[in-house]
């Protein structure tokens, strides 16, 4: 990934400290995550749904017992 | 003392102990001094320890040895003794993840998994290394050292449970708590020769442990033996209201059902993931095929299964884990960015630069290889496949670290959610464990610790151990 992509793109997380500090580990950390993007089979059918499934209601919470 | 109780307390498995405790040759007060002894005589050279909290356990073991001698036995974890990921909250002590940044976080209170063990009368020992937050290691820029491996302690444990591995196969203690998320029981069990159990997601409470990423973390049990395995898991197994991702399962008695043997199971081969995905390393596919030969000839039935490739698994458990680490650990990267180790630094900001839509679409690459391990588990009651491609390389030499870490097959089952079990497969050339994974169909724990006990009986890998101190 272009470096000054990497750069913009890490200032807009708020990763300005690590930046002017760690520019290495930005930097790897950008290219790990450009390499597993890459690696990812994204489904193809536009149907293909998200896990978990959205469920109405609140099942179970801090609060609530699973029903 | 029985012979064994005396001459080697610290070999004896939580069933054992029991028996010994039973028997009154054995107290828990004597096993506590012993695995207190065993720790001052050997820690020091593997590092398993981040808090050895002695007096309490000393005082817990005596409380349990007066309620034992008083008949009231409250079940086969009774004065026995376990060690805790110091990721998992014990009320008083600090949690501090490895991590510099949490030094002075002390739990309030204990994690749903420590509440049900102090209420089986299981004894806290103390809190074990991992690697930082539960991702970063072995690293050496951390405020306490990595854990190494007690069969050959230049050797890396595997992570990022690598205390609690390194403490079982040294005999510091018979049961321990980890947790998993893109492999971290299974990995330190396949390195240091122990049996570790990621259960099905949802089994076990996540509540009190500190997250890395909610919809791969899993929190299970590591013991020497399968059945230490199952009877920890019988302790901490059950529904928790508190943990939004925990499920109401029948309750079921995992350590009952072991001896069943494997007559007329189906256990699914999964040979592309150590042939074709990830090369294996010979002597481990040597120990894969033994092992399935060997569950054949105890009645078993073969067959090859298909899953996706390894790497498919591996990039969306990554991304996956990566975005929801980042939404944990977000406010520190942007403040504190310093205080982390630089692998765990390294790892933690990936998240950051992910968009949303490659989380839907790992998300929605998730179901379909959920789909397709369900169909696999259809044809077969349990998968066999490699866990590590190859032994633990030393711990110094970071290029192999890096390069040989993410030759593993345990992702595909954090991804998914079914139960896996990793365990030793034999010994290297160079006297290292080799290791072989079961991963069973949802909430059939009981199946997937069957078939390891089949293989661990006539193997006898539960009385190997190392030559450590």
């Amino acid at each position: 990934m272009d470096a000054d992509l990497v750069a913009a793109l890490a200032r807009l997380a708020g990763l300005q400290r690590a930046l002017a500090d760690f520019p290495d580990d930005v930097a790897a950390a950008a290219a790990q995550a450009l390499g597993h993007r890459d690696e990812m089979q994204a489904p193809e059918d536009p149907a293909a749904e998200p896990w978990p499934p959205m469920r109405a209601g609140r099942r179970c919470g801090p609060d609530r017992a699973c029903d | 003392m029985t012979d064994r109780a005396q001459k080697a307390p610290h070999w004896l498995g939580a069933s054992a102990a029991a028996r010994a405790f039973a028997a009154r040759t054995l107290s828990p007060v004597e096993l506590v001094s012993a695995l207190l002894a065993r720790a001052a005589a050997v820690d020091p050279g593997i590092n398993v320890y981040i808090r050895l909290d002695a007096e309490a356990a000393l005082e817990a073991a005596r409380v349990a040895e007066a309620e034992i001698m008083a008949g009231r036995v409250r079940g086969p974890l009774h004065g026995v003794p376990v060690g805790i990921k110091d990721i998992i909250d014990v009320a008083g002590l600090p949690t501090t993840c490895h991590s510099r940044l949490l030094l002075n976080n002390v739990a309030a209170a204990d994690a749903a998994v420590v509440a049900r063990l102090r209420q089986a009368g299981a004894i806290v020992m103390g809190k074990l290394a991992t690697h930082e937050f539960a991702i970063g290691g072995p690293s050496f820029d951390l405020p306490f050292p990595p854990a190494r491996n007690p069969w050959n302690p230049a050797h890396h444990p595997g992570g990022s449970s690598s205390g609690a591995a390194a403490g079982l196969a040294a005999g510091l203690f018979p049961l321990a708590l980890g947790s998993d998320t893109g492999g971290s029981i299974r990995h330190p069990a396949s390195a240091c020769g122990i049996v570790g159990l990621k259960p099905t997601y949802g089994l076990v409470s996540r509540r009190g442990v500190f997250p890395l990423s909610f919809t791969c973390d899993h929190v299970g049990p590591m013991a020497r033996t399968v059945a230490d395995t199952a009877l920890l898991l019988d302790a901490i197994a059950g529904h928790d209201p508190q943990d939004p991702g925990s499920a109401a399962t029948p309750r079921t008695h995992y350590a009952a059902l072991l001896e069943r043997g494997v007559r007329g199971l189906r256990i699914g081969t999964v040979r592309r993931f150590h042939e074709r995905d990830m090369p294996a390393d010979p002597e481990v596919a040597a120990a894969l095929d033994l092992v399935a030969r060997t569950l054949a000839a105890e009645g078993a039935e073969l067959r090859d299964v298909r899953l996706p490739p390894l790497a498919d698994f591996a990039a969306v458990n990554r991304v996956i884990l990566s975005s929801e680490a980042w939404a944990v650990h977000a406010p520190w990267l942007r403040r504190r960015p310093g205080e982390y180790g630089r692998l765990a630094r390294r790892r933690l900001m990936a998240g950051a630069f992910y968009q949303a839509g490659d989380y839907v679409a790992a998300q929605r690459r998730r179901l379909q290889m959920i789909t397709q391990v369900e169909a696999a588990l259809r044809e077969a009651d349990v998968l066999l496949c490699a866990s590590s491609m190859e032994p633990a390389c030393r711990i110094d030499d970071a290029e192999a670290v890096a390069r040989s870490y993410p030759r593993q097959a345990r992702a595909p089952f954090n991804v998914t959610g079914h139960p896996a079990l990793a365990m030793m497969a034999g010994l290297s050339a160079g006297g290292l464990p080799l290791s072989v994974q079961f991963a069973g169909r949802y909430f059939d724990e009981a199946t997937v610790l069957r078939v390891a006990r089949a293989w661990e009986r006539v193997a006898g890998t539960d009385t190997c151990h190392p030559a450590l101190g």
